[in-house]
């Protein structure tokens, strides 16, 4: 077969420099917390549902596309995460019903309420006991979720332009540490497999080629455990890969602020704006 | 809509077919119409089809113009093809069975199609007469992608439900989830045997079936060649089958030509690694040497009601297919008139691109 690249689209500089969330002046921590906790939501459902891990990568990938697209002002994080979800297990083969994916995001929605309401409430010691409260039966919970969810799915499709053909990294890393001379080493192997895992939480994959993606994770690993790679001009082991020293970096520091410590508060200021009537309530809060 | 719906051409389970004609450009087209369920939102053979046909574009592949996407529904445009081979086998043929020089014309285009699938990384998975369209000038087009999916570094497994019955692989029907373009090349070679005999090559009923009517044919393989391919794919299920010995193509076949015949032998490959590609085959001499065929003699267009020749797309500029004599056209069919259209070479999926959606999509590039 001839070597051509692998085709996948990516963000362009201008949709990067100024998303449409910024233009709907959502400050840019925000938006990143936001597209991590979308992401964390989607992983969470993905183990609920027993979901294959290609699908709830999938998912994330495709979510972090769309706010390149969309703004979250227009477009609920969770909404479009259970969209995205639902759209990818359908792209790898092993489709969820719409029933066992309502549930489980009607749990983890109501889970997110409770923190912040319990947060907001005096009884700071003893926070109240998470229990769930499953949908009435005649109650409009399902068709409202529902309703987000083949709307969700159908704007995806429609604002990505069909263009939701993803590439996962774990193949490009197992090819990549079999080069390095990396795989006779359990704990660096699982490790870098978990940086890849958790930048599924960043737009790098939006923003890098795989091998770029790949790399970062391999660099942190090694800097983690202090293996020593070729690293001096003329002799840098990403050139093998073709990766530029800035991207490797960019993409680190993506990885890296996402391990930054949240205070409570901002934990649950950001578990607040899942949906978009939520967001836009506290973006006239701020202006006001 | 900026296209006028005509005549009904086919009702399919998800979908419904319309001839149309663009107002702008009075083209005529294929309309498909696909009303969006709210049981279970897009269709994926709707998604699938979408997002690998609007990155193919070669002759032998149907060509999808746009898309209109509404609240209730989602039309997608199609080129429009007069028929598909089925229908043509049955119009044109001999009892089904079309002549030498159709069959040869055909069987080219159809793998310059599949090659060029597979060489963008995509399975078609349902190759058969119906899905393979024929225009006024004689193409052959590859359509519905309906199960078709991209492939790549194999992280994955792929679904077993694919491919019609008829034309399904061996190691698909032994359960097979990792298989790969020789699943598109297995549908190829029945489709091959159909249009010399004029009937399907493997009629069975059920996929139990549909294995013993292959191993009739073509024997029973050997153990060994068993458990090479559960080693390839843990997910094989070894039964116990009768030991039928392999019956020679020609006499299945008394019509073929022995090249015919040592192409199909090749095509219809028990284990998938032996399996020839859609880009060999197209080196095969049954295609590279002219004249060969059992009746060489007179060359009637495919498509008798138009006095054209029938197009056989040109071999591909030296490089691109390794021919093995590049320097020299292929002759693949005596045509009377020269050909009409310009044979088009296959162009790789490169476009100025930048960012999502709406916007013309940027492709990874590894020094971004």
């Amino acid at each position: 077969m001839s070597a051509r690249p692998t085709l996948y689209p990516l963000a362009s500089l201008s949709q990067f420099h100024s998303t449409p969330s910024a233009q709907d002046s959502i400050p840019r921590h925000v938006e990143d917390d936001l597209r991590a906790y979308g992401c964390k939501l989607i992983h969470q459902a993905g183990i609920l549902l027993n979901q294959k891990q290609v699908a709830v990568a999938t998912a994330q990938i495709l979510l972090q596309r769309f706010f390149y697209v969309s703004s979250l002002k227009q477009f609920g994080v969770a909404d479009i995460g259970m969209g995205a979800l639902y759209l990818s297990s359908k792209l790898e083969e092993c489709p969820v019903r719409m029933r066992d994916l309502i549930n489980v995001y009607d749990l983890l929605l109501q889970r997110a309420a409770h923190t912040v309401a319990s947060a907001s409430s005096s009884s700071l010691h003893h926070p109240a006991e998470f229990k769930y409260t499953p949908m009435s039966y005649f109650g409009n919970t399902f068709y409202d979720l529902k309703e987000a969810l083949v709307v969700s799915e159908m704007q995806i499709l429609k604002r990505l332009g069909f263009d939701v053909q993803v590439v996962l990294p774990y193949g490009t890393l197992v090819n990549y540490m079999r080069l390095l001379g990396l795989t006779s080493r359990n704990e660096a192997v699982s490790m870098a497999w978990g940086y890849l895992n958790d930048a599924l939480q960043t737009p790098v994959y939006a923003l890098y080629a795989v091998p770029t993606v790949v790399s970062a994770a391999i660099l942190l690993t090694t800097r983690r455990l202090g293996i020593s790679l070729p690293s001096s001009p003329e002799n840098c082991w990403w050139e093998l890969f073709d990766v530029e020293w800035e991207d490797l970096w960019s993409v680190c520091g993506y990885i890296m602020r996402l391990y930054r410590e949240r205070t409570t508060a901002e934990q649950v200021e950001i578990m607040g704006l899942l949906s978009k009537k939520d967001l836009r309530q506290w973006l006239e809060g701020r202006i006001t | 809509m900026n296209y006028i719906q005509l005549e009904k051409l086919g009702e399919g389970t998800y979908a419904t077919v319309y001839k149309g004609r663009s107002r702008t450009t009075n083209e005529i087209v294929a309309l498909k119409e696909i009303h969006l369920d709210a049981e279970e939102g897009t269709p994926s053979t709707a998604i699938r089809e979408i997002s690998l046909m609007k990155e193919l574009k070669h002759v032998n592949i149907v060509r999808l113009y746009d898309v209109i996407h509404t609240e209730t529904k989602l039309v997608l445009i199609f080129e429009y093809c007069e028929r598909d081979l089925k229908k043509y086998m049955d119009a044109h043929g001999d009892r089904g069975a079309l002549d030498p020089n159709t069959v040869r014309s055909f069987m080219y285009q159809l793998l310059m199609g599949t090659a060029f699938c597979h060489e963008n990384r995509v399975l078609h998975r349902d190759l058969k007469p119906q899905n393979l369209l024929i225009n006024r000038k004689g193409e052959l087009k590859l359509g519905d992608f309906g199960l078709a999916r991209a492939f790549g570094v194999p992280v994955n497994t792929f679904s077993n439900e694919v491919v019609t019955l008829w034309y399904r692989a061996p190691d698909v029907l032994l359960g097979s989830r990792t298989y790969s373009t020789s699943i598109d090349v297995w549908s190829c070679g029945c489709i091959f045997a159909e249009m010399i005999s004029g009937v399907p090559l493997f009629r069975g009923r059920d996929n139990a079936d549909q294995l013993l009517h292959i191993m009739r044919i073509i024997g029973t393989p050997d153990e060994r060649t068993l458990r090479k391919m559960v080693a390839e794919s843990p997910e094989i299920q070894i039964k116990q089958w009768p030991r039928y010995p392999k019956i020679a193509f020609q006499q299945v076949l008394p019509k073929a030509s022995p090249q015919a015949i040592d192409l199909l032998e090749r095509l219809l490959q028990f284990d998938p690694a032996k399996r020839i590609t859609a880009a060999e085959a197209l080196q095969h001499p049954y295609f590279t040497s002219a004249g060969l065929g059992s009746n060489s003699g007179g060359v009637p267009a495919p498509y008798p009601s138009t006095q054209q020749a029938a197009l056989i797309p040109q071999p591909a500029p030296p490089g691109q297919y390794n021919y093995a004599q590049p320097s020299q056209p292929v002759v693949v069919y005596n045509v009377q008139v020269a050909p009409i259209a310009q044979p088009q070479q296959p162009q790789p999926q490169q476009q100025q691109q930048n960012g999502f959606g709406q916007y013309p999509v940027v492709y990874a590039h590894p020094s971004r």
